[in-house]
């Protein structure tokens, strides 16, 4: 066998939901009679979807604790068969489980999609790049002309989700051990971001989600703040909202939309 | 090219449960080795501990995805990754395994062993000469530790790694374990292998422990490092001399101490075995 072939057929039996023929096993791999290839080549079998699945347990740990190890293996091996990783980081491999429980949803937990979607942006902002936050007083000057004209550069640690039910008080049940509530089926926003080392997420209002979202994409400060013309106080509003990421270290640079973009860009070209 | 071996001394995997103590202070190890793709994000905890580690004793980065004996080209992500960590980190040695896990750009994620033939031989020397020409250093790559073998096979393991470093210059990481342990699944005599490894191409060695499955010996890291790994490793200084040596532990990891004690263990056996015959140099 060339080593194409013999390497096709390794990947085939680790990988294939059904057993490999034993004829063929015995053909291309030496085992001994007290221990046959078959036996042998099980044993990277058996590890393969182990070692997956561990890495799977590690990034989705509130997953892990609603439905039990049993449950979740299951699903991640339904998972996995469909998914195999296609990234040099085994830590990658879970980042179509939220695609997939919307595909595949537990009938009884609609919710789950939207858990995995909040443990996934955990897991990415613990990992992305650092970036000094701006301080108290960056907006200091800025006069109302200027609001047209200025951007918002955010942390690259900072993800913003939108999602089809309240995700975050079914970690937080998790997180402290308590009978999660039933599901919350509507839109829900959570901001997710890395301070120091440390990983956090608190729900959004949707209007200052969608503001988020526009900082992220390039919009100016005007456009940022129109998002909160349906509150009662727009301004008190927005102002609140970016004095909150100021608090955080959400905005990393207060700059033109075009350096706003370049800076997106540079980003981008990283990843 | 022959391999530099350098004057590292006695070392332990950098592993999460002990990056406090890490961060606290300068735990006694001479040096550390550290999981390649665990540090190629740019951000986080993982890369500061490892670049506050790195200015206190030197690195070696030990890759597990490069998949050196794929059939599959060598994905160009995965090569700016390991450059820049290489760039950002400085390591000492960069070393990763002679094996393969990836098919058609899936990854299994497994040190899968190659059939010894000569179209493996040529197949790996020149990808080692890829990814050196990349890197503009040495490649170590280690030999793996295995549960099955091939038909095709036609020349032993060690046999292969001499004529590859030949070949490719490449570098040898000797995991004594995996020697241990694969000789034990294959029925071979582990002092011929050492005898079959070329001196002067030995970069450091592997310690770590294993588990016995019955009809097998598993790679498992789970525990300190076993009387028959000692033995091995006092034959292994016996016939290489000076080697780096480097504490594996990866699963059911203890406190630092006592992987720690574990470096220190390999540091006195070098000793015993070496000082007499040091002795008599000097003399």
């Amino acid at each position: 066998m060339t080593l194409a072939e013999t390497q096709a057929l390794f990947h085939e039996i680790l990988t294939s939901a059904e057993p490999v023929a034993a004829e063929r096993i015995e053909a291309c791999f030496a085992g001994t009679p007290d221990h046959p290839a078959s036996e042998r080549v099980a044993i990277y079998a058996n590890m393969y979807l182990w070692r997956l699945v561990d890495a799977l347990r590690e990034t989705f740990p509130q997953l892990v604790r609603y439905l039990g190890d049993e449950r979740f293996a299951a699903l991640a091996e339904d998972y996995l068969r469909r998914n195999p990783s296609d990234h040099h980081d085994v830590g990658q491999v879970g980042r179509r489980l939220a695609a997939f429980l919307r595909e595949h949803p537990d009938p009884e937990r609609p919710d789950l999609a939207d858990l995995a979607e909040l443990e996934w942006a955990r897991h990415q902002v613990f990992f992305a790049p650092p970036a000094e936050p701006v301080g108290p007083d960056a907006f200091a000057g800025l006069d109302p002309a200027s609001f047209s004209r200025t951007g918002l550069v955010l942390s690259p640690a900072l993800r913003v989700l939108v999602l089809d039910h309240a995700a975050a008080p079914l970690w937080r049940s998790l997180e402290d051990g308590e009978p999660p509530d039933a599901p919350s089926p509507g839109a829900s926003a959570v901001a997710v971001w890395r301070g120091g080392f440390d990983v956090f997420h608190t729900p959004l209002a949707l209007d200052e989600a969608i503001a988020l979202e526009g900082a992220a994409s390039g919009d100016s400060l005007a456009t940022i703040c129109a998002a909160f013309t349906g509150r009662e106080d727009p301004a008190a509003a927005a102002h609140a909202a970016l004095g909150s990421w100021l608090a955080e270290g959400w905005i990393t640079a207060v700059a033109q939309p075009r350096d706003v973009l370049a800076a997106l860009d540079r980003r981008v070209a990283r990843r | 090219m022959t391999t530099s071996r350098l004057d590292l001394g006695h070392g332990i995997g950098l592993r999460t449960r002990h990056f406090a103590q890490f961060m606290a202070g300068r735990p006694p190890v001479d040096w550390v080795e550290a999981v390649t793709e665990n540090f190629m994000a740019p951000g986080g905890r993982p890369i500061s501990v490892l670049e506050k580690v790195r200015a206190e004793v030197p690195v070696v980065l030990h890759g597990v995805s490069l998949a050196i004996g794929s059939v599959d080209p060598i994905p160009e992500r995965y090569l700016a990754a390991l450059q820049a960590v290489v760039k950002r980190i400085e390591p000492a040695l960069v070393s990763d395994h002679l094996c393969w896990g990836a098919h058609r750009g899936q990854y299994v994620h497994d040190l899968l062993p190659l059939p010894y033939t000569e179209e493996s031989l040529a197949h790996v020397a020149s990808r080692v000469h890829e990814v050196q020409e990349r890197l503009g250093r040495q490649l170590l790559l280690e030999n793996p530790s295995s549960y099955v073998a091939y038909r095709d096979s036609s020349m032993t393991e060690w046999e292969f790694l001499a004529e590859l470093t030949r070949r490719s210059g490449c570098g040898i990481l000797l995991d004594v374990n995996n020697v241990h342990v694969s000789a034990h699944n294959h029925g071979f005599d582990p002092q011929e292998y050492l005898r079959g490894i070329p001196v002067d191409r030995v970069g450091y060695f592997h310690l770590a422990g294993h588990s016995d499955k019955g009809k097998y010996l598993l790679d498992s890291h789970d525990h300190s490092v076993p009387a028959a790994v000692w033995e091995l490793y006092r034959a292994a200084l016996h016939r290489f001399g000076r080697v780096p040596s480097l504490v594996e532990w990866d699963e059911a990891i203890p406190p630092l101490d006592e992987v720690v004690a574990e470096s220190r263990r390999a540091a006195a056996i070098e000793t015993e075995v070496l000082a007499p015959a040091e002795r008599r140099l000097a003399s």
